[in-house]
Parts: C-alpha cells; structure tokens; sequence
C-alpha cells in the first residue's frame, strides 16, 4: 500500500482536503448557528416588548379580555410562537400547560429553554417580570419561539456539509491520482528504460534529457553506477577468459600427454617421464589456483594480518639476497636508495613476496648486466618501495593496466611459455598494496621503468 | 616410484578424508613410505578409531560428514594429545584460528602437494628428538657445521653463506626431496610460491662447486617435485630415471 508513491500522494491529498473542509465547515457551522440565535433572540425580544407594553400600559382586569386576544392572535396556529403569563392572581393566568411552566420555568427575567411535556416541543424563551397595574398584581410574560425549523436548518446545513465534504474529497482523490500519475510519468518512462536493461546491453545509459530536475541527479547517479558495473563486468569477462586461456594451456598438455602415454604399451621410464611432466603441468595449475585465490580474499578487502614492526631496508636486502643467485648469473647489480631508516608495520611474508614479483619483473625485463635501484620514501602517511630498471620504455596505455590480472604488455608473448610468471606478478603486488593499506604505480620514461608499491605508514 | 626416504617410516598413522580420491593417494602414498595407515572416511568412523588406538599422527580434514573436523578435535583433545594436522579447503584465516585454538599442531591449505605433508609430517616426528648432529656426511661429502665448511674427499668446497645454508638444509635432510618453495623457506625464508627460477639458478651453481668435479653425484633433481641430496647406488648423474629404488 505504501510502497506506491501514486497511492501515497493520493491519501495525502485527500486527508489534506478533508481537514481543509472540516475546518471550513465547522466555521461555516459556527457563524450560521450564531446568526439563526441572534435572529430567534431578535424575534423573542419584538415580541415581549410588543406584549410587556399593552400589559404594563392596560394591563387591568376590564382590558385583560382585549390582551389574551391580542397574545392568541399573535401565536400563529403552527404553535411557533407561544405566550404565558404567569400570576398569583388566577384571573390574569394565559398559556397552555400552565401548570409545567410554573415548575419548569421559575428563574428570573432571561432566556432559557423548555421542552413542553406533551407534545415535546422545545422552545426559546424569553420571560420577564411586569410590575402591578391597577387592579392586576405582578405578572410574568414568557415568550417562546419553536427551536424546531432552527434546529432543522442547522441538520440540513450539517447533511449538506457532510456530503459536499466527502463529495469534495473523492473530486481531490481522483484529481490527486490523475496529477500523480501524470508527474510520475517520467519515472515510468525511467524504469521501462531500466527494465530494458541486459548483461549485453549494459553500455546503454538511461536518458538524462528531458527529465526533471528531481530525477536528473538520479539518474545521472543511476548511469555512473551503471558505467562502473559495465566496467567492472567487461573486467569480469576479460578475466574470465585469461583464466581460462592461462589453464587451458597446462590441460591440454595434460590431457594431450596423457594420451600420448597410454596409446601404446611404453616402458616404466616412459611412463615416469610422463608423470614427472604432467607433475609439472599440476604445479603450474596449483600456483594459478593458488595465486587466484590469494587475489580473490585481497578483492574482497581481505586486510593483512600478522603485522608487526619491521625495517623496510633490512626486508629489501633479505629479498634482494634471494635473488643473488639470479642477479650473479644474469650479471645485474641491484642498489638501495633512499630513506633507509624507515620503519613499517607490515605482513614481512607479504612484503617480501611483493618485492621479490617486483624484482622478478625488473630481472625478466632488462639486459644482462643491467643496474636496478630499490627506492624507499616516504610520503603522504605511505612508504614507498620503487623498483625502477632500465629495459624498452612501456608505452603509457599500458602503465596503468600492467596490475590487472593476466595483462601483457606484449601480447606474443602470451603464449610463449613464461615459465616463471603466469601474469598475475603485478597483480599480487597491487593485491599485497591494498591488504596493507597501500597503492601502486608505474611509470616509464627514457628507458627506465618504474614500479613502485606503498604499504600504509604504521 | 623410489621410497623417498625413511623419516617417516614405522609412523602409525589415522586418516580422516571422506574424499576418496584423496583418502586413497594419502594412505598409498604414507603406506610406501613405510607407514602403517588407518583410513576414515567419515568423522564418525575417525573418532572412533581415534579414541581408541593410539597413533603416532592423525591427519585430519575440516570438512566431513557426520562429525566435522573442529568437533572431532575437540573430543580428542579432551582425552588425549595425538599430533593432528589439519586439511582445509579455504585458507581463511578464521579456519586457521580455529583450528590451531582447537589444539591441530599443523594445517595444510587444498590443494596441498604430498610433498608437503611428507614434510610437515617428518617436522612432527623430528619435534623433541634429540639435538642435531654438528657434522654430516653423507658418501664422500663432509659438512662441519659449526665452522661452516664442506669438503668432498679432502677437497676443501669454497662455499658462500647462502650456498653453504643450502646445502646444510639439503644435507640435514638427506634422502628427503625439498621442493623449491621448500628450499626457499628454509634458507631464505621467502614463505610463499615465488614464481621465480630463483633456487633452479642457486642449486645449479651448489651443483657446479659440490658435484660436478665430484663423484659420486649427490645433489638430484626429482623432476616437478624438487631436489634431494643422498648417496646413490649407481653413479649415473641427474636427469636420468628415478627408478633405483633400494
């Protein structure tokens, strides 16, 4: 019920409309109330003043005759308007029902209100004291006006307020929902766009033109989540596909050998010569798998654990002493720069490991005899660990990619057996960056290629 | 295949793996290591067996029907300290914790390689023995620990720290194959797969100081497995076929 903003607004406009109505009404009520008892005062007060004048004026037994005609005539038939007079004297006594009147009405002068017991009449009534006169001693004149056709112009006004109410309420409902529906209607517009929406269709943006300004920010929100998702599931595919690429390669050595084994009857030699390759076909799935699976907990925000403090040159040189054997035999020195003394709160297994990717790709990547420097600084609350070696410059397309997983500068050389890397060096990198709070970057300019990682200053 | 060595042998051990491919490539595999091998293939099963044998080492997998892993350790380890390592298929941490809270020694990540939990099997068995020897031999080959020197006959091997660290590791375990990310645990304590040809290049120029003048050959290479040092039989060098078991 609530989940529709038509059926909202709809409600909302008629409850607005009922208590704008209901207060009119009730004012409205009120004055016409007020008016119809100043009129019936009004006529109350005419006539006891008509009829206190002749009684105080000729009030005496000769005339009283000529007064009980003159109250008879002016009581209209319709007994809307009644005369009483009250006395000790029972020869000036006038009215019906006397005997209630003396109970019912023993206040003094004013106005008030009697029901008469037989016919249930309710009446107005306005009564006064008239001194003695002559050979008549002090009389009461009581005036009554029927509050029956008052009463009833007050109930039909009510009943006619009721239903112009609720008659002006259903026009605000149906105005409401026609209103609604036509300022909703790019919404509508909106979500069909949206619906139309596809995993293959997911460079189509919904349309800003045209939309009002509340739905502009939006949408305009909507497409830039829709850009990052188009981004992030073209990388998906991409990915997918590497992967599939990078174990396909290993299976069908697998499979391929397998098969080439078992075709014919061969000696235990032969068969362990198999074995030992596909050994090593198994160990290069296992370390994709394994590496894959390590990229997969850093994505999900995985932050590294089992810090603790530790000098950043003196982990520099125990990775660059790994590879000692690797730089004697290809001829490479490899020098320290920078802030030596800087200290880090770091994963040291995960540091190391960061590095040694870095190393392995400086190592791949430059000629025999080639001098790499190991840069740590410090800025901006991260320590950076640069690895810059001197080797063909990387076109600057490519800088930014050269973390994804699987991506090659030189796609030839995708296929060329790397034994040492399957493409995901880099990404480990950045992987190990992130868990430590850090960033990555490359850069490559006059032959000299960069690449650095930073791990957040503890 | 050759016995890859003794460490483990005579070792009474309980497998619990319910999956069969597995349970089955563990208990041959330790059986021709010379191990006597129950198998489990529920945790049902293996509480039973290990409440009521006592075993040298009960490898154990996180993930089993009936009783799991956690919950089997716990009911042993309120009866009795068997060395456990744990087999688990996620490397997440908080199966790390637990397990290690609830009293496994060791913990091995899916996919391990049986090479490694030959290893982590050989570290439980060494844990307690007496003190290391300080000097080695093995055929012609002298190591003198403490001084850090190395001789083949009475040749004098010039070594470098990191070479001589490489092959004390070899030599200490002998008959034992180290894989690469072994060896590079161990001498330069790199804990991770490094991807690099790095410890190829280090045992290739180990092998040009310690074997190559030398006979007989000591330092071999198992094919997608890694390196072993010992003493064969016959003197054919690396590369050649494994199959001259005793």
């Amino acid at each position: 019920m609530n989940r529709s903003i038509t059926r909202r607004l709809v409600v909302m406009f008629a409850l607005g409309a009922l208590i704008t109505f209901t207060i009119v009404g009730a004012a409205l009520y009120g004055v016409l109330e007020r008016e119809l008892t100043r009129h019936q005062n009004d006529d109350l007060n005419t006539n006891l003043q008509n009829m206190r004048y002749s009684i105080e004026r000729f009030g005496d037994l000769e005339h009283w005759p000529r007064l009980q005609t003159k109250m008879d005539t002016l009581s209209p038939a319709d007994g809307s308007v009644r005369f009483w007079v009250l006395s000790d004297d029972p020869r000036f006594l006038y009215g019906k029902g006397l005997d209630e009147m003396e109970r019912v009405n023993q206040g003094e002068a004013g106005h008030g209100t009697l029901t008469l017991p037989i016919t249930g009449r309710s009446y107005r009534t306005l009564s006064m004291r008239i001194g003695a006169f002559a050979d008549r001693p002090p009389v009461r004149l009581i005036v009554g006006v029927d509050t029956e056709p008052f009463e009833h112009t007050l109930r039909a006004f009510l009943v006619a307020l009721t239903l112009l109410n609720l008659a002006a309420v259903a026009l605000v409902m149906a105005l409401g929902w026609w209103i609604a529906r036509i300022g909703l209607l790019p919404l509508q517009r909106l979500s069909t766009q949206a619906r139309a929406l596809r995993p293959k269709t997911l460079s189509q943006r919904l349309q800003v033109d045209g939309l009002p300004v509340e739905l502009e920010d939006l949408t305009i929100a909507f497409n830039g989540a829709l850009g990052r998702l188009e981004d992030a599931y073209q990388q998906l595919e991409a990915f997918n596909a590497d992967v599939a690429h990078e174990l396909r390669t290993p299976l069908a050595n697998l499979i391929g050998g397998t098969q080439v084994a078992l075709s014919r009857p061969r000696s235990a030699t032969e068969f362990q010569e198999t074995l030992q390759s596909n050994l090593e076909e198994l160990e290069r799935l296992r370390s994709i798998v394994n590496d894959m699976l390590f990229l997969a907990r850093a994505d999900q925000g995985e932050a590294a654990t089992g810090l603790t403090a530790a000098d950043v040159a003196h982990e520099v040189e125990m990775t660059i002493e790994f590879f000692e054997p690797l730089l004697d035999e290809t001829g490479t020195t490899v020098a320290i720069e920078g802030e030596l003394r800087t200290q880090a709160t770091m994963n040291i297994a995960l540091f190391r490991r960061a590095l040694s990717n870095l190393l392995q790709n400086a190592i791949e990547h430059s000629t025999a005899g080639a001098r790499l420097v190991v840069t740590i600084s410090q800025r901006a609350g991260a320590i950076w660990i640069a690895v810059a070696n001197p080797g063909a410059t990387i076109a600057a397309t490519h800088l930014p990619r050269l973390f994804d997983r699987f991506y090659r500068v030189d796609s030839s050389r995708h296929d060329h057996g790397d034994v040492h890397g399957h493409g995901l060096g880099l990404a480990i990198v950045r992987a190990v960056a992130t868990m430590h709070g850090g960033a990555t970057v490359a850069t490559s300019e006059a032959g000299v290629t960069t690449i650095a990682f930073s791990i957040a200053a503890a | 295949m050759r016995r890859i060595d003794a460490p483990v042998a005579a070792m009474k051990l309980l497998i619990v793996e319910d999956e069969l491919k597995t349970a089955e490539y563990l208990q041959k595999g330790l059986a021709e290591q010379g191990c006597a091998v129950d198998v489990a293939h529920n945790g049902i099963d293996g509480q039973h067996l290990a409440l009521v044998h006592d075993y040298d080492v009960i490898v154990l997998d996180a993930m089993l029907p009936g009783i799991d892993g956690f919950t089997l350790l716990r009911a042993l380890r309120q009866v009795k300290q068997t060395p456990v390592i744990m087999l688990t298929a996620r490397d997440s941490i908080e199966d790390r914790v637990r397990g290690l809270h609830d009293g496994a020694d060791d913990y091995l990540v899916k996919p391990f390689s049986f090479l490694e939990l030959l290893a982590r099997l050989q570290a439980l068995q060494r844990r307690g023995r007496a003190q290391e020897p300080t000097q080695l031999k093995i055929a012609n080959l002298q190591i003198d620990l403490i001084a850090r020197k190395a001789w083949r006959g009475s040749e004098r091997i010039d070594l470098s720290a990191k070479e001589f660290a490489l092959l004390a590791v070899l030599a200490r375990r002998q008959g034992e194959i180290l894989s690469k990310t072994a060896i590079a645990e161990l001498v330069w304590d790199m804990n991770f797969d490094s991807n690099t040809n790095v410890v190829e290049v280090a045992i290739k120029r180990l092998r040009a100081k310690v074997d190559n003048a030398f006979s007989p050959k000591l330092l071999h290479t198992i094919r997608g497995m890694g390196y072993v040092m010992e003493a064969r039989d016959d003197a054919i060098g690396d590369g050649l076929d494994e199959e001259d078991a005793r």
